[in-house]
């Protein structure tokens, strides 16, 4: 396979290691085996030494969240997450991605989206009751615009209540996230990442809604040399507490106990543990659960919930299960996608909040 | 029955009628990934680019009613079955080098019950043990089962092969902590041990199917032991002159209270992978003790340890080895601070009383390095007693012969004289990692004419011989 020699070297010392096996959201929620870091880097060494066909484990290689529980977890500093977006772009310069990856990186192209979706009205409607010219951006991103606009209004509103003047793209382009978790770092992922990245130059201040793609924005642009100079680019989170703190934002808090899902391209990525955790601590009564921070125990998506939806489904209960051990009754979400998974297998004796529309509630 | 794709097929639907059809699988990817423990020798095979025997179909039961199902029909057609837990066995134990069907149990993960006032938590075997750990420290208890595989291994497994944390010498081995447990035989009925662990209702059903290792049932369900966290954990290095003084003073300390921890390295271990990972660098052998519980007890305890050490002549190293030793005591066991490919290595873990241990280890340490010069000798002893100790001895090789299977035969013929050295000088074929498919010729060796009670028992329980064959001697 053409991939790194630190991949190589990282599959050659994960293939027979286990460590982070408890960790793995997806094997706590499966119980497969196949679904371990170990196993991975096992079928994949077997690949390197000829003795199995890549088309045979690639779906596999798909079945990996990109997570980085096993990384963060790792005493000796391995990345799994590394050799699994290599493997990937592997496959697709070779055409060994699986038809169903290759139905989503159709959807991008013909769409702009990996959904294949056309329209979102809410947006849409958002964007009219915004003026069109602003210095400050909030970038909203596929997962959100797509699968849970609802999380974009609140994060206008809150905007708005503390008196931040922004708009909105109506046509905004796509950060490269979905494609860099479909086929790794190719030249199509880097051109769809440029085009938006020069979208955002105009602006000096991009609010950026969903985590996965800031994280996209701070690591990769900046590694393809893209990232826009002199364009601030910052998490809502940030802006909310910075909001709070000046006190143009004063929120009540809610007498419920709540659990906070910390988004894992926040805590993990870019060492952001605690604006998210101080916005609920802000708003209502924290709850830690036992995994928590960069320990976390990612709760799902919208985008793998396209291929696999039932593992998907289970993963996100496995974390409610989480919230409900700590006895909390509220479950406040920092990633759009993140809640939008979640929110589908809510526990009837439970609620569930994104970030803003926790701020919303308790101002 | 001439099994072709025909009759492959019936009986596949046969068993996703058993379990879920989304739970069996014959996939590529799950054959290889069964294929491969953590036993030297396949991890050397698939090193080699080479291929395993790997199982016809993979199963994975959510309880014991589909366990049942699966075993009624394995039994039926006469098809081998092996029970997979974690797959972190070092003995080849969970290796389905007959085929047939490999039982994979990490659907059977829940837990049933956390019984504060019992003290114990009920889950599947499939469990990952630090699952049932971090449910435990939810409540503000702990399992005390702390192995390096921890994080890999499910309850079942360690109950197969009967394993052991750092903190056994104050809490026990995994037998020790069981009170009660699900089994499915293999012709498929579903039993459950005696309620408690202690008394006199015959021999402890318990202890008939602990350790082994698959070949006479699959257990479902355990009631696993959780304790008070400790008030606090003191740890104490301690460097002595040889390993004579330093058995000495373990003996005599161990008549008087239990510590928690309690490892002793000798001079080969010490001047290598403690030096590397904790930083003690001067020659001797180094003992790391923790002492626990209840802090009143833990002064007391303190106080009596330095004093029985003082007079052995021990050098007291203050507490922060220790404390580096238990913050760093898994690091040990990663990639790129273990032992790896393309060295050969092994761990020849034996039990034995005071009067025999330490001959034990100067026998084996002789043996290793006059008959495999090629090969490093280094041990320490992590788990004691009041009447003995184990015996954690490896061998390194770091030039292994790059024919697979001359390096096979080399790595079993250090293997037959390191254990039979053991054994003869009055060791146990293995003490906490099991038999599996390693150590199976060695069963008989050690047991003799004893041998006959688990052929009995195999024969009573499995007449068709379908579950995990070529394994434990059986």
């Amino acid at each position: 396979m053409l991939i790194s020699q630190k991949s190589k070297e990282t599959i050659d010392a994960c293939r027979f290691c286990w460590m982070c096996r408890h960790i793995c959201p997806i094997g706590n929620a499966t119980g497969q085996e196949r679904n371990t870091a170990r196993a991975r880097a096992l079928t994949l060494s077997l690949v390197e030494r000829g003795a199995v066909r890549l088309a045979d484990v690639i779906d596999n290689v798909y079945e990996c969240a990109l997570c980085g529980g096993c990384t963060n977890n790792c005493m000796t500093g391995w990345d799994p997450v590394k050799f699994v977006k290599e493997v990937r772009r592997e496959a697709a310069m070779n055409d060994e991605t699986p038809e169903y990856i290759n139905r989503l990186i159709d959807n991008i192209e013909s769409t702009g989206n990996v959904y294949g979706l056309t329209a979102s009205p809410e947006i849409d409607k958002l964007c009219a009751a915004l003026p069109t010219v602003s210095d400050t951006l909030l970038y909203i991103g596929t997962d959100t615009r797509y699968k849970a606009p609802q999380y974009a209004l609140d994060a206008a509103a809150v905007l708005q209540k503390g008196g931040v003047g922004f708009t909105v793209m109506r046509d905004e382009p796509d950060s490269g996230a979905a494609l860099d978790f479909l086929v790794g770092e190719t030249e199509e992922t880097r051109e769809t990442a440029k085009k938006c990245a020069d979208a955002l130059r105009s602006y000096k201040c991009v609010i950026v809604l969903d985590p996965a793609d800031i994280k996209l924005m701070k690591h990769e642009w900046r590694e393809w040399g893209i990232y826009p100079d002199g364009c601030e680019i910052v998490t809502f989170t940030s802006v909310a507490v910075k909001l709070i703190d000046d006190g143009n934002l004063t929120p009540n808090r809610l007498p419920v106990a709540t659990a906070y899902q910390d988004s894992f391209a926040l805590a993990r990525d870019l060492d952001d543990i605690n604006d998210g955790r101080m916005i609920v601590e802000a708003c209502a009564e924290l709850r830690e659960m036992l995994l928590n921070r960069k320990e976390l125990i990612w709760g799902g998506n919208t985008l793998m919930a396209e291929y696999m939806p039932d593992v998907i489904d289970k993963v996100a209960k496995n974390r409610w299960a989480n919230a409900a051990h700590v006895g909390a009754k509220l479950l406040c979400v920092a990633s759009p996608s993140e809640y939008a998974a979640m929110s589908k297998v809510k526990p009837d004796d439970m609620e569930i909040m994104s970030v803003p529309e926790l701020i919303l509630a308790s101002i | 029955m001439i099994f072709n794709d025909f009759t492959q097929t019936m009986i596949l639907s046969e068993l996703e009628d058993a379990v879920g059809r989304e739970n069996c699988s014959v996939k590529p990817v799950d054959k290889i990934t069964h294929s491969v423990d953590y036993f030297w020798l396949p991890r050397m095979w698939a090193d080699r680019g080479l291929n395993m025997p790997e199982a016809d179909v993979i199963v994975s039961p959510k309880n014991a009613k589909e366990v049942s199902a699966v075993l009624k029909i394995a039994n039926y057609y006469k098809l081998p079955v092996t029970t997979w837990g974690g797959g972190g066995g070092t003995q080849g134990g969970a290796l389905p080098v007959c085929g047939g069907i490999l039982l994979d149990t990490k659907r059977m993960n829940e837990i049933y019950d956390i019984n504060e006032q019992g003290m114990y938590i009920e889950c599947g075997t499939g469990s990952i043990y630090k699952h049932i750990e971090w449910a435990a420290n939810e409540r503000g208890y702990a399992t005390m089962h702390y192995p390096s595989s921890l994080t890999c291994s499910t309850v079942g497994g360690f109950l197969a092969h009967r394993g052991i944390g750092v903190v056994s010498t104050k809490y026990g081995k995994i037998d020790d902590m069981v009170l009660k447990m699900e089994v499915v035989l293999p012709n498929g009925d579903i039993i459950e041990t005696s309620p408690a662990p202690k008394h006199a209702a015959g021999p402890d059903l318990n202890q008939i199917f602990i350790g082994s290792e698959g070949t006479l049932g699959v257990i479902t369900k355990a009631q696993m032991r959780i304790y008070n966290q400790p008030e606090e954990r003191r740890f104490r290095g301690f460097l002595f002159k040889d390993l004579t003084d330093a058995f000495n003073a373990g003996r005599e300390l161990l008549q008087k209270f239990k510590p928690s921890v309690m490892r002793l390295y000798d001079e080969a271990e010490t001047s290598t992978l403690i030096k590397k990972i904790v930083g003690v660098s001067k020659p001797g052998a180094f003992m790391n003790v923790a002492i626990e519980g209840v802090s009143e007890i833990v002064e007391v305890e303190q106080k009596i340890m330095l004093e029985t050490f003082a007079r052995y002549g021990a050098e007291d190293l203050g507490s922060e080895y220790g404390e580096k030793w238990w913050k760093e005591k898994i690091t040990f066991f990663y990639p790129g601070h273990m032992m790896d490919l393309p060295q050969m290595f092994g761990t020849m873990d034996s039990i034995a009383p005071y009067d025999k241990i330490e001959k034990i280890y100067w026998a084996m340490k002789e043996a290793i390095e006059t008959n495999f010069p090629m090969a490093r000798f280094i041990a320490h002893f992590s788990h004691w007693y009041e009447w003995g100790a184990m015996i954690y001895d490896r061998f390194i090789v770091d030039d292994v012969p790059s024919d697979p299977h001359e390096a096979l035969r080399l790595h079993n013929a250090i293997w037959n004289c390191g254990v039979r050295t053991a054994i003869a000088n009055g060791g146990v074929v293995n003490d906490h990692h099991g038999v599996g498919m390693k150590l199976g010729r060695l069963m008989k060796e050690q047991y003799g004419p004893a041998m006959q009670v688990f052929e009995g028992l195999k024969a009573a329980l499995d007449p068709n011989r379908i579950m995990n064959p070529f394994k434990l001697g059986l």
